[in-house]
């Protein structure tokens, strides 16, 4: 028996044990761990309320005190480091005692208000008097002080707060954010925002979580609930690709509050082993629930009738919607026929989808949102080396020594994910490099910060691969294995210019050789890319320059070492994998293999469409022009909101109007459903079951925390239902079904266990690799200003805009600006400017935000109001047939209104004077 | 002998008759119960019934649903409310109380469980009716109970060792609401400030 101290945990540090005598027994401890943790693995129970296992203890709440034979005064375990040869005494008399009066102390200044206390029942305070039998509660002076509730979604209750410091902490060590501090106040100690201030934070509620008493309330279920009330449902977050592990806690089928792991594992982290996370949940996961109960959920199917919308019941629409479809495939032919499905729909429904759509309704017309960035990492991976996500765990991330992250504002798209990596920096010693051209949080956290400028991420990496080469830190592995693609590598690189990256990038030769050096030497080395790399122009090609890069530095090759391409949804991954792209058959098994062909043909007891040259089935861009040449007939979405995510100038609202039958199925009225023929509602993540395969390619399981509401249905359901009606049955009885068959087809889908088969090298990688290296003439272009789509940390896609508590915590449809370019147009936060790009101009409200650099301004993706992605164009990548529309050049104008402003506020003020004076005259 | 002399001087039936016309000179034990009533102890578990405190007047429940979780057979349901005032939450109450009286096993535990002495029972247990309804008690019932017995129901809390007589120690674990503090002292100056931009950004429009 021995107890493990996380914080020492580094793979590489040898620890040593040491014997101590506890109660009588002798048990082995690790060398400096804390005596805490080696008296709980006896098995004995210590009061404590300032312990936690994820951080450093802090010895505050004074109640784990314990005998230490040679000391006079009774001694703090957590805070005790053991020792060889110390001899600990527990259960004394004296000790008990002693512990006693500890919660006594508590007891008398904290305010007797349980009967409206919402931790009332999982206090940990209440629960400690009671297993030591402490009742004289009566006496003593109570604190009052009146409650913070200025902040957005934490009400801080300073008069229950027991002092304990576990919320700073854990907002220090590991969120490494550090908003909360004690501060003093009118002679009380208070816990909140540096200053008193009110709290602006991520707003991530771990704080919530490990408040041992009811101090910190969640402002959005503040006294509606009792814990015995609540109904507990273990799922899975349905907002980022994370795929954290949630506990729905739900009352009359209503989702009450969202808490984790970390509200309930026992603080003193028995089966915590290196590398594991602190099972928390971010802004989203925990607030981000009211969207489930929304009064604008769609309860009905609806039909389109002379321009208006009628609830029809579910069989009529069935019906009506198969014999429609029938029609258009007997008269166009199953290519007149699409579908798109969003990745946030459970692997179940994607596969069926794809089952329906090319088995039933014979077109592999069938895309995903992975087409928006994600497909160019899964097709590059494929090309290379035959695997399709990343080769890592989120373990081996978290204990890795080295990351490189590029183009990614982790914090923002994948908080709990970037917690690992932080952890990885901060507990663990590795090294953390992050390439991005704003001053990210991670960028600032990190031990090589590389603000590189902006559009220059092809050069950057480049720049890379020659650095690795030229200084000779090739994997010997490599270039024993392939000798070809090693000297091809070589000489495409040398043409490459070391002042040219350095300036295009703007960083020093010596620090990209240093980023480079630092890779290629790590034991557990991660590549990690994202969005700026993905999702921007040129992606394909930069993403096989990154895996060139992996495996110069023998990513792939080492243990613990590995690559992670980040995707934005919740499950993107989940939807590529179970083939909802016209490449790909479930499990990433190209379409047009002849074996695999009929063994799927067999399996679902239909003929798969063709896979000639001829007609390949669409990609989503194609799927648009070719609705724009009237060549598409039906076009089925499934959560998806083409009208809502693409940019005007691709004209989609002109193509979806000459496609004859739109199927829209979304728990919403989204843009796209309001032109929609037949309108289907969808259940939500709450009310669904399934699996999510994360950003690493766990599959993680989602259950039903209560049926769906009204007539609503899940979607795999409605997918059965069509195909009853259209005369091919799929039928299911349950979604266990659905994944039995997943299993036979895709074997070891399932498995939590799964390691990615790294294939072999091509023969044509060898040959092709000195493309990608080919320098083009750089056009040059007098872009001063680039507008940038980023995701914020506060939502993720459209869906968070539905739901009212993170409207509430963040609606800010701000456009961000840096100080300097601020400043050049004279304005300020708040103020409205005229943007202005090749495909129009409107205005908007500005932020100053210091991260950014001059040239750089950023808009939320996800709103639409002002309709700042109509200003973007579209390219679509000619190999991966990804889109790309995040970043266009635009110039930055004084609104006309901002000059006006002084006058019309001015005049508002009038008006308001004269109509208050006005009213006042009535009223007499 | 001795046997012959019983027989014949009916001492069995003298004995029989003494017993009997000795009762009537005894203090009679039947309680004519439609006039009459039982002595009951405090203890006694009757109907329940709600209370309220007796200085504001205020119900005492908070509608935190403990005496449902706690009712072995499950005849209890609360539906629990907030009352808001300014913007800050001042009472917590239960907008309905139902006891199912037909379901209740009279075991006292939600008496026990309620955390503000809210519930309580009296001595009352005539409650009989045509209508089956009528004993599913709502919370006017309830209450109503609470206001008639009151006493009642005060002396089954102090039997039971839940509340003490004395007033000022049952104040002292008196449950009272956080005040709450919205803005800070230079913040409104700033909030009020912004609105009238914003509203002179529409006028321009």
């Amino acid at each position: 028996m021995s107890s493990v101290n996380k914080q020492n945990a580094s793979p590489d540090r040898k620890v040593e044990l040491i014997d101590i005598v506890i109660d009588g027994k002798t048990v082995q401890a690790e060398e400096g761990s804390s005596l805490f943790n080696a008296i709980k693995w006896t098995g004995v129970e210590l009061p404590a309320m300032c312990y936690h296992y994820s951080f450093s203890p802090f010895g505050s709440c004074g109640l784990c005190l314990v005998e230490v034979e040679g000391k006079k005064n009774n001694v703090r375990a957590c805070t005790a480091k053991v020792i060889e040869g110390m001899v600990v005494n527990t259960q004394t008399e004296k000790m008990v005692d002693a512990q006693k009066a500890a919660i006594e102390k508590h007891l008398k200044t904290h305010p007797l208000d349980c009967p409206v206390c919402d931790k009332d029942g999982q206090c940990e305070l209440q629960d400690m008097a009671y297993d030591l039998e402490v009742y004289d509660i009566k006496e003593g002076k109570r604190k009052v002080i009146p409650e913070d509730t200025r902040a957005v979604a934490l009400d801080f209750n300073m008069e229950r707060c027991i002092l304990c410091g576990q919320c700073i902490n854990v907002c220090k060590e590991v969120q490494l954010v550090d908003a909360l501090c004690f501060y003093k106040k009118d002679k009380a100690k208070h816990v909140g925002a540096h200053g008193g201030e009110t709290l602006d934070c991520e707003f991530c509620g771990d704080c919530l979580a490990v408040c041992p008493v009811g101090a910190i309330v969640n402002k959005f279920s503040k006294y509606t609930f009792k814990p015995w009330q609540l109904e507990k449902t273990e799922t899975t977050c349905g907002f980022c690709s994370d795929g954290c592990t949630l506990t729905l806690e739900t009352k009359a089928r209503e989702i009450k509050v969202v808490t984790s792991e970390l509200s309930y594992t026992s603080k003193f982290g028995f089966d915590i082993e290196a590398g594991d996370g602190h099972g928390g949940i971010c802004v989203r996961g925990r607030f981000g629930f009211q969207y489930v109960m929304s009064d604008k959920r769609l309860t009905l199917p609806q039909v389109k009738n002379n321009g208006e919308f009628l609830e029809i019941p579910w069989f009529k629409a069935m019906i009506e919607i198969a014999k429609r479809l029938n029609d258009i495939k007997a008269a166009y032919g199953g290519d007149a026929i699409a579908g798109l499905i969003s990745g946030r729909c459970t692997n179940e429904s994607v596969y069926l989808f794809q089952r329906f759509m090319r088995s039933v309704l014979d077109t592999n017309n069938i895309d995903t949102a992975a087409r928006y960035g994600h497909m160019n990492s899964v097709l590059a991976l494929q090309e290379t080396l035959k695997i399709g996500g990343a080769t890592i765990s989120l373990q081996e991330l978290a204990l890795s020594d080295a990351i490189l992250m590029v183009g990614s504002d982790f914090t923002e798209t994948n908080p709990i994910t970037a917690l690992r990596v932080k952890a990885s920096m901060a507990e663990y010693g590795g090294k953390l490099m992050v390439a991005h051209n704003t001053e990210t949080k991670m960028l600032k956290l990190a031990t090589l910060p590389l603000q590189i400028a902006v559009g220059s991420e092809s050069h950057f990496i480049q720049g890379l691969v020659k650095a690795v080469l030229s200084k000779g830190l090739a994997d010997s592995d490599f270039i024993e294995k392939q000798p070809a693609a090693y000297t091809a590598l070589k000489s495409a690189v040398a043409q490459i210019s070391e002042t040219v990256v350095a300036e295009k990038t703007g960083l020093e030769w010596e620090k990209i050789e240093e980023v480079a050096q630092t890779l290629a030497l790590s034991k557990r080395g991660v590549l990690l890319w994202a969005e700026d790399i993905v999702s921007k122009t040129g992606a394909y090609q930069n993403v096989q320059r990154l895996i060139d890069l992996a495996l110069l530095c023998g990513l792939f090759r080492k243990k613990g070492a590995g690559i992670l391409p980040v995707c934005e949804e919740n499950n993107e991954q989940g939807a590529v994998d179970m083939g909802a792209v016209p490449e790909f058959l479930p499990g990433q098994i190209p379409f047009d293999l002849e074996d695999e062909r009929q063994r799927f043909e067999s399996a679902w007891h239909a003929t798969l469409p063709s896979a000639s040259a001829k007609r390949p089935g669409l990609s989503l861009p194609e799927i648009i022009e070719a609705a724009h040449r009237g060549e598409i007939k039906a076009l089925y979405l499934v959560g998806e909101n083409p009208l809502g995510t693409l940019p005007a100038s691709m004209k989609v609202r002109e193509a979806l109007e000459k496609i004859d039958l739109i199927i829209c199925q979304d728990p919403f009225m989204s843009e796209t459903a309001e032109i929609a023929d037949y309108v289907l509602p969808v259940a939500t993540f709450a009310e669904n079951e399934g699996t999510y395969t994360n950003i690493v390619g766990d599959v993680n399981r989602v259950v039903e925390a209560f049926s769906p509401r009204d007539e609503v249905r899940p979607d795999w359901k409605i997918f059965s239902d069509l195909s009853k009606n259209l005369g091919h049955p799929i039928q299911y009885r349950a979604v266990e079904e659905i994944r039995a068959e997943i299993n036979t087809l895709v074997p070891g889908y399932y498995r939590q266990d799964k390691t990615m088969q790294i294939g072999d090298l091509s023969e044509d990688f060898a040959r092709h690799v000195a493309d990608r290296y080919k320098t083009k003439e750089n056009k040059k272009t007098d872009t001063t200003v680039t507008l940038s789509l980023q995701q914020s940390l506060y939502h993720s896609g459209k869906l968070s805009t539905h739901d009212e508590n993170l409207m509430e915590i963040n609606s800010k449809n701000f456009l961000q600006i840096s100080p300097a370019d601020a400043e050049a147009l004279q304005a300020e936060t708040g103020d409205l400017i005229n943007i202005k790009s090749a495909f129009g101009q409107l205005e908007v409200k500005i932020e100053v935000a210091e991260a950014l650099p001059k040239g750089l301004v950023c808009y939320p993706i996800h709103f639409n109001d002002p309709p700042v992605k109509d200003l973007m164009t579209v390219e679509v990548d000619a190999k991966s047939k990804a889109i790309y529309f995040r970043s266009i050049a635009v110039t930055l104008a004084r609104s006309a209104s901002l000059d006006l402003k002084v006058i019309a506020s001015e005049k508002a003020l009038q008006e308001r004077e004269e109509t208050e004076s006005s009213a006042k005259a009535e009223q007499t | 002998m001795r046997k012959f002399l019983h027989n014949v001087l009916f001492i069995e039936i003298m004995k029989a008759l003494k017993l009997v016309f000795s009762h009537y000179f005894v203090k009679e034990v039947t309680l004519q119960y439609p006039h009459e009533k039982t002595l009951l102890p405090n203890t006694q578990r009757g109907a329940l019934c709600l209370l309220r405190y007796e200085e504001t007047q205020e119900e005492r429940c908070v509608g935190c649903d403990l005496c449902g979780v706690a009712c072995p057979s499950a005849c209890i349901t609360v539906v629990s409310e907030v009352d808001e005032k300014e913007g800050q939450i001042v009472r917590r109450y239960a907008s309905s109380f139902d006891i199912d009286i037909t379901k209740c096993v009279f075991c006292g535990f939600c008496v026990e469980a309620c955390p503000v002495n809210a519930l309580a029972m009296t001595k009352m247990y005539e409650y009989s009716t045509i209508n089956k309804r009528d004993l599913i008690f709502d919370k006017n019932k309830l209450y109503d109970i609470g206001e008639k017995f009151h006493g009642e129901a005060k002396g089954y809390l102090v039997a039971h060792n839940q509340e003490n007589e004395d007033e000022e120690i049952v104040s002292q674990y008196r449950y009272r609401f956080p005040a709450s503090r919205q803005e800070d002292e230079t913040e409104p100056e700033k909030k009020k400030a912004a609105p009238k931009l914003e509203a002179a950004v529409k006028t321009n429009d």
